[in-house]
């Protein structure tokens, strides 16, 4: 019962706040609506018995990439977006292309009669790193590699050319 | 709970962030309704492998474990991305973003 209840609270929380995190005009709100959405899914992960992968959902996004999130939104443009348009010209259209990209989801599931049984199998952090020593250790290192390129590209693309000129200012 | 419900529940944010991709005219935006989308797909994962037959291989939470660090990786480089493009057209507005040199 108590199970029930948190899933319905979690999930009305997680669609709430990510219908307001993609509406808002204020991106700074948005994105603080996103991390309230990250903390509901940690929560389901939670209710799903998977509490590694909750701790790490924490971590990562809502101390990591909502933090970078801020960063961006601050170092670019007025973040307020007052009196202009915050949807692109025929956003009708990408709005009936997500709710067709919706049903087609819904479909498979609306068709399946019964759910299998769900299982209790404890997700310790040992087993979780003895799989990644085990039969995904290229996987892990692959992973890494990806890891290491992507900041090294990320601090190349966001510096931009040291030896280019500075440029006029736009009028 | 069945997993009718769970399933139901990550194709609704799933639509949402796809909505968010579509309709958006910021960048920033458009990036984080991809988040929101990369985390149904990670609720869908944990999801089916509690309800799936065979737990202990653990194919659920590596798999997000896996797609939370390629997440992170994604971030990092498109809000470089979005910095950088910025700063060379003083504007993240993606429909006057239409050009891929300088105009």
């Amino acid at each position: 019962m108590t199970e029930a209840a948190a899933f319905w609270i979690l999930s009305a929380v997680a669609v709430a706040s990510a219908l307001v995190a993609v509406r808002k005009r204020n991106l700074v709100h948005g994105v603080f609506a996103l991390l309230v959405f990250f903390a509901a899914l940690a929560g389901h992960f939670l209710l799903l018995l998977a509490e590694f992968l909750a701790a790490a959902q924490v971590l990562v996004y809502i101390g990591a990439v909502g933090i970078l999130l801020l960063f961006a939104v601050m170092l670019t443009e007025r973040v307020t977006g007052e009196g202009r348009r915050i949807m692109i010209r025929g956003s009708i259209f990408g709005t009936l292309a997500a709710a067709a990209v919706f049903f087609v989801l819904i479909w498979p599931t609306l068709s399946m009669l019964k759910s299998p049984e769900k299982n209790t199998h404890a997700l310790t952090t040992r087993e979780l790193g003895e799989r990644l020593m085990d039969p995904y250790a290229i996987t892990l290192e692959i992973l890494a590699l990806l890891l290491t390129a992507a900041l090294v590209g990320a601090v190349a693309i966001a510096q931009g050319r040291l030896d280019a000129p500075e440029k006029e200012e736009p009028k | 709970m069945t997993l009718h419900y769970y399933l139901i529940l990550s194709a609704v944010l799933f639509a949402i962030g796809l909505m968010g991709v579509l309709t958006r005219r910021n960048t920033i935006a458009v990036l984080f309704s991809v988040e929101i989308m990369l985390n149904a797909a990670n609720l869908n994962f944990i999801v089916f492998w509690r309800f799936s037959e065979n737990p202990e291989m653990l194919h659920g939470p590596l798999f997000v474990l896996f797609a939370i660090a390629v997440a992170a990786a994604e971030v990092a480089v498109g809000l470089a991305l979005a910095i950088a493009i910025y700063r060379h057209f003083k504007t993240v507005d993606l429909e006057k973003l239409t050009t891929l040199k300088e105009q």
